[in-house]
């Protein structure tokens, strides 16, 4: 059986190979920003969203359903003096609504991994700006409550040793939590991908961290243990033999111009445009949403 | 609307927010789900809390203004059914027949008596003097048809339509500037909105002249006048790859496209109404392809930018399609049509009902609210929309068969039917009124079935559908049946009733050829005839000039554009003399009159709008009508003609010998209830005011309490006259035979009398 881990990552490769092909005729070849990208892919997104949908969910039970709910909709506006009414048609609606969420499941259910995809590739593409030369960082770290070697004691935050290439300084001693993170100032005086070396128990961990403007299109933000690991496809996930859960360094968020930025940001615009892109366009491509 | 968009968003970007990244990576899959259930739960609780919350401080300030609207409520429901053209003759001749067991139960424990009618007896007029309670020079409705006095067009009685009057320019695009106007050209009002007023509400379905419908507190769904989405009557499409010699074939109340078929596919395109927003007004087109099926007994449908496609069998109806005709500016324009294929092999024939408004997205205003008719559309399904829904002149024109038009009127009843127990269900107290046109347009398409000698009868079936009458009748005793349980009861006064009688329309008579013979009507010098809406009259010398269905108008001074007999003497002089010579008026092939009376409207009327009716009221016998030509204005050689059209049956004749029906499940005050009488009577059930201009009687009697006039109809009270064999009784209550000649020769003489009783007094 392939181990989660190697899937995720794997998963993410292959992924990230096919956005890196799709988006080789756009971002800086064109020099456009990039809310122009997320806009594209949201509402390429939204399109194929629309088309999946209309093939995969049940088109004619959802039209019928709409319609009764339009139907006691109706019926509150039209026999507000008859209160009863009002009352079972507002229970009414409440039953075809959940009949309603109860169409889309399917759809939701097969459209989920390739809109997962798409999304996860937007932000670890457009959500951080690699630091600035010069930045204080900060460089979060987690051990694996569920290692042998940590839940035995064996291994505590206080052995988490950290290993610094050229040009990366750090600013003051480590912060420990008795929930087992520890947490490191540094500050980078030379442009780069800099590696940063984690040891513990005997295994090193490397953790990336870009800084200045030559850093990868996919800033490496996290490397973790958990089903996590698929939304930060920068780097890939922390073995699975080491003794730390996760190492994320903390970038801020890319400006976008009048698009909100950051992972929120662009879900939220994903979200948004998609849908809007969807509701738009469902006359064209003839989908009842 | 704003703040429930502001709403929204703040909602949508609390959920948003309110949830790790990681959890919103629900993409627009699950946002199309959450979005759409969001906004139903949004509107909801909007729509129904909002309600709910204000209810009680409604009814209180209800309370308060009005008090207890059904304080002075001898019932909490008056039902109203509406059987167009329902005749009491036939009626009672299929009770005696126990064909009609509803009915007679109807009758037997409450009352069935004719229900004397309108002058002229038409639907349009009949049903405006139900609305109101006044008679047509207070609700100013004569005909379907009156001519503009300006110009003496035709316009029609009901309604004005008019575009918007200012528009924009922009290249090829002609953009409105407003909205066009449509008006209701009845007046007086209707008694609903006078219960309205006491906060009685009603529903009100296909009343006929209520379009465009007035506000009022009930609901309406518009009935006769409603227009197709051409903007006419009713205007049918025939698609047959039968070609006349000219290349075309064209037909009263329709269009003929002449269809190419290659191999078993056929290319056309609908013509839709014309394209305001385009220089020119060209027509909206929506392409099509047929497909027939190999083994030739189906073929399939499928139109170009719609979603619609179905396959059809010969002889079957499609369900109603929706048309959505693309204005362009991404504007649409919906109608519904029917389709039937009327023959496959070796000529292809296609038959489209004419465009009906979509009541789902509906053009032009037909209901009361707007959302009425699409809350109908969404929970029964698409309906017929336009006012003369079936479509008799695709019978009358011989493009359908009686088979086809009869499954049509029986497919526009059943959706009336689903309609009218909605209102029933939904409308516990107050007034619930629902006209069925089937009646009417049965009996006008099958009345020859009763009359073996009628000229229409030639060349054409005479048999197969020979029951076709009685199984309406039988249909809506069938549906009195379901109903009877729930509205037979002490506190609902149930009413059905008709706003006519029926009676054979053998022979058509032009009064403008006979105006013509007679020196009253002149044409321009080289020519014997004219053709419609009178072409080739001479104003200058005409006197006087018949158009519609019974009204005949003097040509007056200062009323007509070119008007030439002056108020006075003369008006009364030449008006007198038209009306003694057609009283006279003899039939030269039976030698029998065909006028019983003629109504003069100075003497017939005393409302405000009297000086717009037609000088004359023509009061024909049974038999007889204006002939086809003469309601639209033409002016043949011949006076009289057969009326060889499947339209065999008729009611425009003197309103005496055509009453309507009236059955109520509780007695009433009079052997001789009118029509004027139902909007008094309802309003007295309700406890309000009668009005003062209300010309009718209250009649019911309260409930629980005997009254003077009960039970079945006595037959000898029948005053049908002429040839109307349909509603020939025995007075000894035996149905009689209805064919009284043993000839199917359609030349052959009427059969004259029957069960002729002198006319009752005139309706007054």
């Amino acid at each position: 059986m392939i181990p989660l881990l190697t899937l995720f990552a794997a998963v993410n490769d292959f992924f990230s190979a096919v956005f890196g092909v799709l988006l080789a005729p756009f971002g800086e070849e064109l020099d456009w920003s990039a809310w122009v990208d997320v806009t594209l892919w949201s509402v390429a997104g939204g399109i194929v969203a629309l088309i999946v949908y209309k093939y995969v969910s049940n088109q004619k039970g959802i039209e019928k359903t709409k319609n009764q709910i339009k139907v006691h909709l109706l019926e509150i506006r039209l026999f507000k003096e008859d209160i009863l009414s009002v009352f079972a048609a507002t229970g009414k609606i409440l039953v075809k609504n959940a009949l309603y969420i109860g169409h889309n499941l399917l759809p939701v259910a097969v459209m989920l991994g390739p809109m997962l995809a798409i999304m996860i590739q937007l932000v670890a593409l457009y959500a951080w700006e690699p630091s600035e030369t010069g930045s204080e960082q900060l460089l979060k770290v987690a051990l694996d409550a569920e290692h042998p070697a940590v839940a035995s004691g064996e291994i505590r935050p206080t052995d988490v040793e950290l290993l610094l290439p050229d040009g990366v300084r750090q600013l003051s001693p480590p912060v420990r939590t008795a929930h087992g993170q520890i947490v490191w100032k540094l500050q980078a005086d030379t442009a780069g991908e800099h590696v940063l070396r984690l040891v513990a128990g005997g295994i090193t961990v490397e953790k990336r961290w870009a800084v200045g403007p030559d850093a990868p299109t996919r800033v490496p933000v996290m490397r973790t243990k958990t089903w996590e690991s698929l939304l930060y496809p920068g780097e890939d996930p922390m073995p699975a033999d080491a003794p730390l859960l996760s190492a994320s360094v903390a970038y801020s968020s890319r400006d976008l111009g009048w698009m909100p930025g950051g992972e929120l940001g662009i879900l939220m615009m994903f979200f948004a445009l998609s849908l809007g892109a969807g509701i738009a366009l469902k006359g064209v491509f003839k989908v009842t949403l | 609307m704003i703040r429930n968009l502001r709403i929204i968003a703040l909602v949508l970007l609390w959920v948003l927010a309110a949830t790790r990244p990681a959890h919103a990576y629900i993409g627009p899959g699950a946002g199309f789900a959450v979005a759409g259930s969001m906004f139903v739960l949004l509107t909801t609780f909007v729509l129904a809390f909002g309600t709910i919350l204000i209810f009680p401080l409604r009814l209180l300030w209800r309370l308060i203004v009005t008090g207890n609207p059904f304080k002075h409520a001898k019932v909490k429901r008056v039902v109203i059914l509406g059987l167009d053209g329902m005749d009491p003759g036939i009626a009672t001749r299929f009770m005696q027949e126990g064909k009609l067991p509803n009915f007679q139960k109807l009758a037997d424990k409450g009352v069935f008596r004719p229900l004397q009618t309108s002058t002229p007896s038409m639907s349009p007029v009949a049903w405006s003097s139900f609305t109101t309670g006044v008679d047509p020079s207070r609700h100013n409705i004569y005909d379907f048809l009156t001519r503009d006095p300006c110009n003496y067009a035709p316009m029609l009685s009901s309604t004005d339509i008019r575009s918007a009057k200012k528009v924009l320019n922009i290249g090829k695009y002609v953009i409105p500037l407003g909205k066009p106007s449509i008006k209701l050209l009845q007046k007086s009002q209707a008694f609903w909105k006078l219960l309205g007023d006491k906060h009685i509400g009603s529903t009100i379905q296909r009343v006929p002249i209520t379009f465009p419908p007035v506000k009022f507190n009930g609901l309406l769904l518009s009935g006769m006048c409603v227009p197709d989405l051409l903007g006419t009557q009713g205007t049918f499409s025939f698609f047959s790859t039968k070609q006349s010699e000219e290349g075309h074939a064209a037909f009263t109340g329709g269009e003929q496209t002449v269809l190419r078929r290659r191999g078993n596919t056929i290319r056309s395109r609908i013509l839709g109404p014309a394209n305001g927003m385009l220089k020119g007004a060209p027509p909206m087109t929506i392409p099509f392809t047929v497909k027939i099926a190999a083994d030739k007994r189906s073929a399939s449908f499928s139109f170009d930018d719609l979603d619609d496609t179905f396959t059809l069998k010969v002889g079957e109806y499609s369900e109603w399609i929706d048309l959505a005709f693309s204005a362009g500016l991404g504007q649409k324009v919906h109608g519904i049509a029917r389709f039937c294929i009327t023959e496959i092999d070796p000529d292809f024939n296609l038959y489209m009902t004419p465009i009906h408004i979509d009541p789902e997205n509906p053009a032009m205003p037909i209901s009361h609210p707007t959302v009425y008719s699409i809350y109908l559309a969404k929970k029964l399904g698409r309906f017929a929309t336009l006012g003369l829904a079936e479509d008799t002149w695709a019978l009358n024109e011989r493009v359908i068969d009686e088979e086809v038009f009869y499954k049509q009127a029986m497919l526009i009843a059943d959706e009336r039917i689903a309609m009218f127990k909605d209102a029933l269900q939904r409308t516990k107290k107050g007034l619930v009124t629902c006209v069925f046109d089937t009646t009417d347009r049965v009996q006008h398409m099958f009345y020859r079935y009763l009359d073996p000698t009628h000229p229409a009868n030639a060349g054409k079936d005479t048999e197969r559908w020979s029951t076709a009458i009685e199984q309406v009748y039988q249909r809506m005793d069938a549906m009195v049946g379901d109903l009877l349980p729930e509205l037979d009861r002490e506190d609902t006064t149930f009413v059905i009733m008709s706003d006519h009688g029926f009676t054979n329309f053998r022979r058509g008579v032009n009064l403008n050829a006979w105006l013509k013979e007679n020196g009253y009507l002149f044409l321009t010098d080289d020519v014997e005839t004219s053709g419609d809406w009178f072409e080739s009259v001479d104003w200058s010398r005409t006197k006087a000039f018949s158009l519609g269905l019974t009204g005949m108008f003097i040509n007056r001074k200062g009323r007509e554009a070119k008007g030439i007999v002056a108020e006075g003497a003369e008006y009364r002089q030449v008006r007198d003399e038209i009306c003694a010579k057609l009283k006279e008026l003899v039939d030269p092939t039976t030698g029998e009159k065909c006028i019983l009376d003629v109504f003069p409207a100075t003497e017939h009327f005393e409302g405000p709008y009297r000086f717009d009716a037609p000088d004359l009221i023509i009061g024909y016998d049974g038999g007889y009508r204006n002939s086809w030509d003469c309601a639209t204005g033409s002016v043949p050689k011949e006076v009289f003609s057969d009326n060889t059209k499947s339209w065999s049956g008729d009611h425009c004749v003197d309103p005496r010998i055509v009453p309507g029906v009236f059955f109520c499940n509780r007695p009433i005050t009079t052997e001789t209830p009118h029509i004027l009488d139902m909007a008094p009577s309802t309003l007295k059930q309700f406890g309000v005011d009668i009005p003062d201009y209300m010309q009718g009687q209250p009649i019911f009697t309260d409930p629980g309490q005997g009254g003077p006039v009960s039970g079945p109809l006595d037959p000898t009270t029948l005053s049908q006259s002429g040839s109307a064999p349909g509603a020939l009784v025995h007075k000894d209550g035996q149905a009689s035979a209805a064919a009284p000649a043993s000839t199917t020769d359609a030349s052959a003489t009427p059969p004259a009398g029957g069960a002729v009783t002198s006319p009752a007094e005139p309706a007054s």
